[in-house]
């Protein structure tokens, strides 16, 4: 018997208050450099001076249809066992089809290492027997990690317990892991990929992603 | 000779009275007080000392007060004969202003 | 060249890379020792990677951590599941510790200012020089102006019992510390209340009335954590706030409160619950003082009343009276932390104090507590007493009841500029910033301006280093040896905590316990540093020695037990031995003995009310520089709400002038309905003088150079909020 692993997060929005510890803590283990995020808190309200009311932590979705892995033309990107979609530094060419193919905005293409980058749940981490960083480090515990396949886990228990909901992205069904409570407000950031074939490039593509969606 | 008693006994009550007054008007330099303090009493008055260990947040102001209204009854008087009068004021300004209820309680020792 | 194929580099190389690259930093970008550090796996064997326990530091909680040091490189810090009081985590300032200690900016070697104060000429020497021209300065001011003319300040740090030791072994008791630009009246208040600092248990309350404190952003541990479990478990969080913070943004009720009014609100409170009789009569009888004293002081303060002073409904502050007295005893009014705000902070947080215990919250679960705390030993020395010093402490007299050890920096400075009543001609600090955190900075420049001699030990130059004689460069505390540290914290968590080095100090950074022990051979004190940190921690030790091994394998020592129901029978510390509504010391000091609510100062037409705050990514001026921080937060902005910025056609984004009675600054404007029409606000640590802070320099503005210095009359701390400024399109 041998099941694989089927790692997932499951967020609860409603703890999350915008301390950005996450982001730091994902920042420094995965050495990802200045102007750039593996995780980001998404928030409702803000623009126009509006109040901000909803502090909504994403990161890669480890999608079980990735659009970002249809989208690489050399199969640096690639779903393995234990769910998590990885990128293979030495076959990854740095073309940035898979940035503009992920719905949720979760990849980028780091400028040091000139490859695609994003959120792999920490796997060097795992390896060491530890949760990701940005899971521990968390002062509210706003993420709870684990394998959904081990039906002793916290995640296994909620998704049977809780009512839980995950974020749509528009002509696509990537099928994500991440999970989040029912009553989260904000449910429309995602936006439609744009896979290969397409070539208008995002102007914005080669910049730095904002820090914050404020201002 | 009675007479003679009679006049200690009322300068003794008047120095008494004089002393009390003073220390009620924290007129004793605190900061001496706390020099001597641990030069005179903390000597004994120490962790695994001879005596109990003391500091300023020990006792109440009040309760410094009846020590200091009473130290020929103390064990350790004699220590206390020892003393100017000036060094007494010293020292309770800086115990009885830096007792356990006091506005500004001792942190250290 | 991928960053992957990158040989590790040693320890060695990362000091010369580092130091290349604090010869350029202005052109480089941060992320490049970032890079330099980047892993290799494969590369290191087992036995070069190491675990290591030890305190954050990067404000004053001192979280549980754990260090992932590879080949004597911390790569990574972790929260310490094992520490209680942390909740086993770290937040964005813990985690980007390990650019404190790899920061190009870092202080290396000593430094003598060479031009005019604040020109940043410096002039590099040797420790031996600077240290030598140190104690010749110590050894002349206090020759020529007496010992207490050599004034000291450490902030929040585990070695600042050190500098303490130091001054009082030199022989001055002008020893200050960053106290009375914080909490001191809020300290006052409730030691003259309760004879005690109580720890709110916020874990257990089912009801948090929370005024002005902003706990999901000014991180307090176990507060901040458990207000949100609280709020899992179904609590209640009343927020009152002129802005609306991220504390606002998640309570079940926001009011933004008139800003000066916080004191009339809790008044009202107190006449509703006294009135409508919601107090618990034995707990009144049995353990308060004053009660039909304050019965008939409150009369006065109705809803009604407390409504047009307060602007929030009269409607509100009753329900909410009486809410909070059926949710008693586990309900509280937030004792909060800063209380730096107003002329009356210290009346203003006795009414909360007094709310309190008309809940009858005190010892009880979900209340205020005092838990039950460790005592380690202690290395006392047997300073020597110098005749010739005045009697008392040069900010004496200055405020109605000081805190003896604390001090006041407003008084202080002010007493220092006018030279009375004797003169202060030497100034060390230690790892705090006045420049940034005390109000009124030209006023601290003029201070500085009438010393002879002031020298400064930091990690980084600070705009309070920057305007130092002598710069010492301290290790950060992931590279030094620290005293224990015990602390106390509601819910069931306080404990004792140390550190040693993770990894060994960088470029010529020395402790300031090894500073102040060089000052002191020099200066004939030697004896009363004739010890070393060990053996101080074996002091500690010696009678606790489950928190030795504690402290060993789980890296923190938590006390265990109830911290509630602890203290049944006990008598309170205060003259009437009872919780004291009414303060008998206070009627003879001529000081109100129960809080009367005077009206906050008309706002001046076309005026704002200037507050002050935090956000959870900065610790005021200590982190804004932080490579890690910096890039969550690039400059300070004003809040403004978008009625006046209409007004006056500013527009989001655009630069405005703001000025007060201290000064002018410049600053981005951030229009937002996010503060009240009436208040504006910036926050802490921008705008700063130091070239030697490389991120933020020319960045934003310094709030401190437009606060003025008003201080509370009671305690001498700071009154930050008194401040009226003028905003403007440049």
């Amino acid at each position: 018997m041998t099941q694989h692993k089927k790692y997932v997060i499951i967020v609860d929005a409603a703890k999350c208050i915008d301390c950005k510890a996450c982001m730091v803590a994902c920042k420094v283990e995965n050495n990802v450099p200045e102007g750039f995020w593996r995780n980001e808190i998404n928030v409702l309200g803000g623009e126009d001076g509006s109040l901000r009311t909803e502090f909504q932590p994403s990161q890669c979705m480890q999608c079980d249809d990735p659009s970002c892995v249809a989208a690489c033309p050399v199969q640096a990107t690639y779903k393995k066992e234990n769910g998590i979609v990885v990128i293979d530094p030495e076959k990854c060419i740095g073309c940035g089809n898979c940035v503009t193919a992920c719905p949720y905005n979760a990849r980028y293409r780091n400028p040091v290492k000139r490859i695609a980058d994003k959120c792999d749940f920490c796997e060097d981490r795992l390896d060491r027997g530890k949760e990701p960083a940005c899971v521990v480090t968390c002062p509210t515990k706003t993420r709870v990690f684990g394998n959904l396949n081990d039906p002793d886990s916290l995640v296994a228990q909620m998704i049977k317990k809780e009512k839980l909901i995950r974020i749509a992205a528009p002509h696509i069904n990537t099928q994500p892991n991440i999970y989040y409570f029912e009553g989260t407000q904000l449910l429309d950031w995602a936006v439609t990929p744009m896979l290969p074939g397409n070539i208008n490039m995002p102007q914005n593509f080669w910049k730095s992603k904002s820090s914050s969606k404020e201002g | 000779m009675t007479k003679k008693l009679g006049v200690a006994a009322i300068i003794m009550v008047f120095m008494v009275v004089t002393i009390g007054v003073a220390m009620a008007e924290g007129k004793g330099n605190a900061r001496k007080g706390k020099y001597l303090f641990r030069k005179s009493c903390r000597t004994c008055h120490i962790e695994d000392g001879s005596a109990k260990d003391l500091s300023p947040v020990s006792k109440t102001q009040a309760d410094w007060q009846i020590i200091f209204d009473n130290t020929s009854k103390l064990q350790c008087k004699e220590e206390w004969e020892k003393l100017s009068e000036k060094d007494i004021l010293d020292i309770h300004a800086h115990l009885w202003g830096h007792a356990f209820d006091s506005p500004s309680p001792a942190k250290c020792k | 060249m991928s960053a992957t194929k990158t040989q590790m580099i040693s320890r060695r190389k990362f000091l010369q890379l580092s130091g290349a690259l604090a010869a350029t930093t202005a052109v480089t970008n941060p992320y490049r020792v970032l890079y330099a550090l980047t892993r290799d796996k494969g590369e290191i064997t087992p036995d070069e990677i190491r675990e290591v326990f030890s305190a954050c530091d990067m404000c004053f909680n001192k979280c549980g951590l754990i260090a992932h040091v590879e080949n004597d490189v911390i790569k990574k810090l972790d929260p310490n599941p094992n520490s209680l009081k942390s909740r086993g985590m770290l937040c964005a300032r813990g985690n980007a510790g390990v650019k404190q200690l790899y920061d190009p900016d870092r202080l290396k070697y000593p430094l003598l200012r060479k031009g005019a104060r604040g020109d940043g000429k410096w002039q590099r020497l040797s420790w031996d020089q600077a240290l030598d021209h140190a104690a010749e300065q110590l050894d002349k001011i206090g020759k020529e102006y007496t010992r207490c003319g050599f004034l000291f300040m450490a902030g929040t740090d585990m070695q600042s019992t050190f500098v303490h030791q130091f001054a009082e072994a030199y022989g001055s008791y002008n020893v200050i510390s960053h106290e009375s630009n914080c909490l001191l009246s809020r300290n006052r208040a409730f030691l003259d209340t309760y004879g005690v600092m109580p720890t709110p248990d916020v874990l257990n309350c089912k009801y948090v009335i929370m005024p002005g404190s902003n706990r999901f952003e000014a991180l307090v541990t176990p507060d901040s954590m458990d207000l949100m479990t609280a709020k899992g478990n179904k609590s209640k969080l009343v927020v009152l706030d002129p802005r609306f913070t991220k504390t606002a943004a998640l309570a079940d009720e926001w009011y933004p409160i008139k800003p000066g009014t916080d004191m009339a609100f809790f008044l009202g409170i107190a006449h509703v619950i006294i009135s409508e009789e919601l107090y618990d009569e034995t707990f009144i009888k049995e353990k308060t003082f004053g009660f039909e004293e304050l019965k008939e002081h409150v009369k006065q303060y109705t809803p009604q009343w407390a409504a047009k002073e307060t602007e929030i409904p009269a409607k509100d502050i009753t329900r909410i009276a009486r809410e909070l007295a059926s949710a008693a005893p586990s309900a509280m009014v937030y004792p909060g932390r800063r209380s730096s705000d107003y002329e009356d902070s210290t009346q203003i947080r006795r009414s909360y104090a007094i709310v309190n215990a008309l809940l009858g919250n005190w010892d009880q679960k979900g209340g205020l507590q005092v838990p039950k705390k460790i005592k380690p030993g202690s290395m006392h020395i047997e300073a020597p007493f110098y005749e010739d010093n005045p009697d008392d402490r040069v900010d004496a007299g200055r405020a109605q009841m000081m805190f003896d050890e604390e001090g006041s920096f407003k008084h202080t400075r002010d007493a220092v500029i006018e030279g009375k009543p004797y003169p202060i001609k030497g100034w060390m600090t230690y790892k705090t910033n006045p420049m940034q955190t005390g109000a009124n900075r030209d006023k601290t420049i003029e201070m500085i301006n009438t010393l002879d001699f002031m020298m400064t030990v930091d990690i980084a130059m600070s705009d309070t280093a920057w305007m130092a004689d002598l710069v010492l460069p301290a290790p950060s505390y992931l590279e030094r040896q620290d005293p224990l540290s015990a602390f106390l914290a509601a819910s069931t968590c306080s404990g004792v905590i140390t550190r040693d080095p993770v990894v060994p100090a960088m470029f010529e950074s020395k402790p300031v316990f090894w500073i102040v022990k060089e000052l002191a051979k020099r200066l004939d004190l030697g004896e009363f540093f004739d010890f070393t940190v060990d053996d101080f921690r074996k002091a500690q030790l010696k009678k606790i020695p489950q928190v030795a091994k504690a402290l060993k394998e789980d890296g923190v020592y938590n006390i265990t037990g109830p911290s509630f129901g602890i203290h049944k029978g006990k008598p309170f510390k205060t003259r009437s031995k009872k919780i004291e509504f009414y303060n008998t010391r206070y009627k003879d000091k001529g000081i109100d003995p129960m809080p009367v609510y005077k009206q906050p100062k008309t706002i001046p037409e076309n005026h704002f009310r200037i507050v002050v705050g935090r956000n959870a990514y900065v610790t005021q001026s200590a982190s804004t520089n932080n490579s890690l921080l910096w890039e969550l937060e690039k400059e300070n902005t004003l809040w403004i709400h978008p009625k006046p910025a209409i007004a006056m056609g500013i527009k989001n984004g655009e630069t405005v002038f703001v000025k007060s009675l201290a000064g002018k600054v410049t600053i981005k404007a951030r229009v937002t309905k996010e503060t009240r029409p009436d208040t504006v606000y910036m926050d802490t640590g921008f705008g700063v003088l130091s070239k030697g802070l490389t991120n933020i320099f020319g960045k934003g503005a310094c709030i401190a150079q437009v606060l003025e210095d008003k201080a509370d009359k009671i305690s001498g701390n700071m009154a930050m909020h008194e401040t009226f400024v003028t905003v403007t399109k440049t």
